[in-house]
């Protein structure tokens, strides 16, 4: 048992918490004690005494608000589960009060009985609305099948109980009319026909429901026979049989949404004006993006040239001058590995090494292979390597084309 | 022809026109909310006029909606004929689970592996569904799940766990089984309506 405390104690400690409260009333049923003391809003000290006024309780590490203040706050949001036995409990409570009234015409009794009487038409149209949600709810998220027929069920049973009360508060309403007339209480009587019209109103409401909760069973059960089908028909499908032993062509053939006939959603071509502008712009760099198309690819301002740039030089100038080198090689009669090795290269681009000689006569090759005599034999040329020692190299020989066959020197 | 159009228009029209359907149960790129805009009374006809000057034809299913296109030629009867097929491998393999996948469900790829390899009967059924890649079950869950909800049968909820939820566009499905006509002799089936075989 909690501690002993009055109303407004319990109201401070809601309010000084809140924040606890309403995250716990968020995440019921799945908030350990370490996820709670790991916020920042609560201390293990205000834990503990939350704990010891029973706003909270404990089991298995998982930490619950208090079933009464969750009771409270549902009932005020008109959710949560539904619960027809209140009504019951304030028909029993009206009709003690009634026999009471009866007993000794007390004026206290019959304001209890005024009470009851409004918290019957309450009670029955806040749970009727709970009802009305909790089948929708049902209906719509519940992802096992089986419990949710048998929810919906269960929604069915207690719609049937509250049935069962609005007609025992409307019998009490009948059999105590003279009662009621005798005390000659205006109030009395407004309170008693506005609960006449919520009894009638709720009763139309609740046919609506079990409308609902009938056509949601029966949809389950459609979609439970049509599963059962389908599996019969892909039994015959298996056996080979299905074009043979069902319509399943001409039904197929029938159908017509857009997506199973092929048709293609309607293209129109963009604009060149609309590509001009920014957006265009950025579009183009999507599509370029997506499709891995350099062309379209942004063209932005190219980088800050690196201090060293000079050094990248040589080979540039080296990879742009293959048509002076061409032009020369056809006008004399080395053949043309011979003459890249040989080749004076200009001191300015300091000293071409063989591995970029080699590099020049496979891209002279490659490039101007039209202007060039292919003799598909192999010559041999030997060269050091960076470690000195003697190595050999193979090689196509070239000959420039206008040029007669000639051996190799 | 002035007609006054929701601003979701072309969005309707965007996912509709690729032959997507629009579930009243989707949340992915405010799908219910385009399925309340279509589903008004007066934008639905204004839709559906504006529509038809291009003709295409926006059908109504129990919660959700679709294009058909007017004089449409059948140009790929095979094509149609083997997705169909496939629909039916997939349905039945949805209908032998044991918590059984229908609209509105919510299912794990990895859980539904899990179930399909400590079942043989269902482990054969997923095997013998025709796949492209798919060496390991969870691979063929992964691809069936692709496939469907590229067909806007099913909405992947969660990234991470691969969680994925039935849209009532499924509903369409079922709806094209249960118009399929068995010719057999003698109604052996009906005693047992409502018992699934599992």
């Amino acid at each position: 048992m909690g501690m002993q405390v009055n109303a407004k104690e319990i109201l401070s400690l809601l309010y000084y918490n809140r924040d606890v409260v309403d995250f716990l009333f968020g995440n019921r049923d799945s908030v350990t004690v370490n996820e709670l003391l790991s916020r920042e809003d609560i201390t293990a000290e205000q834990y503990q005494k939350l704990v010891a006024h029973d706003v909270l309780y404990e089991h298995q590490q998982v930490v619950g608000l208090n079933d009464a203040v969750i009771a409270m706050f549902e009932d005020f949001m008109e959710i949560g589960e539904v619960t027809p036995s209140f009504i019951n409990d304030y028909i029993n409570e009206l009709k003690r009060n009634i026999r009471y009234y009866q007993e000794g015409n007390e004026y206290r009794f019959l304001r209890s009985i005024k009470k009851y009487l409004k918290r019957i038409g309450g009670a029955i149209s806040k749970e009727i609305i709970k009802l009305q949600k909790n089948v929708d709810d049902t209906y719509k998220n519940e992802g096992n099948y089986r419990i949710k027929l048998q929810k919906l069920e269960d929604y069915r049973l207690k719609r049937d109980t509250i049935i069962e009360f609005i007609n025992r508060a409307n019998e009490m309403i009948d059999e105590t009319r003279k009662l009621f007339e005798l005390t000659n209480d205006l109030e009395l009587y407004g309170i008693v026909s506005s609960l006449r019209n919520i009894l009638i109103e709720n009763l139309d409401y609740l046919i609506e429901i079990q409308t609902d909760i009938t056509d949601y069973i029966n949809k389950i059960q459609f979609q439970l026979d049509v599963y059962k089908k389908a599996q019969h028909i892909k039994e015959i499908k298996d056996h080979g049989q299905l074009h043979y032993k069902t319509n399943f062509k001409e039904v197929v053939l029938g159908l017509n949404p857009l997506g199973f006939n092929g048709v293609k959603s309607p293209r129109t071509k963009i604009s060149v004006e609309f590509l001009h502008t920014d957006d265009g712009y950025m579009l183009c760099g999507r599509i370029a993006e997506k499709y891995k198309i350099t062309r379209l690819m942004a063209r932005r301002l190219a980088d800050k040239l690196p201090a060293n740039f000079k050094d990248h030089r040589v080979e540039a100038f080296v990879k742009l001058d293959t048509q002076t080198l061409l032009e020369k090689f056809l006008k004399q009669n080395k053949n043309l590995f011979e003459f890249l090795m040989d080749f004076k290269f200009p001191k300015s681009l300091g000293n071409v090494t063989f591995e970029e000689r080699v590099t020049l006569f496979v891209e002279i090759s490659m490039e101007f292979d039209k202007q060039l005599d292919f003799k598909f034999t192999l010559n041999w040329y030997d060269f050091e390597d960076d470690k000195k020692q003697k190595r050999k190299i193979g090689y196509t020989l070239i000959l420039p084309k206008k040029v007669k066959e000639k051996k190799a020197a | 022809m002035d007609i006054k159009l929701p601003k979701q228009t072309h969005d309707i029209f965007a996912i509709m026109a690729r032959g997507h359907f629009i579930s009243s149960n989707g949340t992915k790129d405010g799908m219910n909310r385009l399925y309340d805009i279509i589903n008004e009374p007066e934008n639905f006809e204004n839709l559906q006029n504006y529509f038809g000057v291009i003709k295409y034809r926006i059908e109504r299913g129990n919660n959700f909606f679709y294009f058909s296109k007017v004089d449409e030629i059948n140009s790929i009867v095979e094509k149609k004929l083997e997705t169909f097929e496939k629909y039916i491998d997939i349905i039945d393999l949805f209908a032998s689970m044991d918590n059984k996948i229908t609209i509105g469900s919510r299912f794990r790829t990895g859980a539904l592996a899990e179930e399909c390899n400590a079942n043989v009967r269902l482990k054969q059924k997923l095997q013998k569904i025709p796949l492209y890649r798919s060496e390991t079950l969870h691979n063929k869950v992964r691809e069936i799940c692709d496939l469907m909800s590229r067909d806007s049968f099913l909405e992947r909820e969660d990234e991470a766990s691969e969680t994925y939820k039935v849209l009532d566009s499924y509903a369409y499905l079922l709806d094209v089984i249960n118009a399929i006509a068995i010719y057999e002799e003698g109604g052996t089936t009906e005693g047992t309506a409502g018992i699934i075989y599992n």
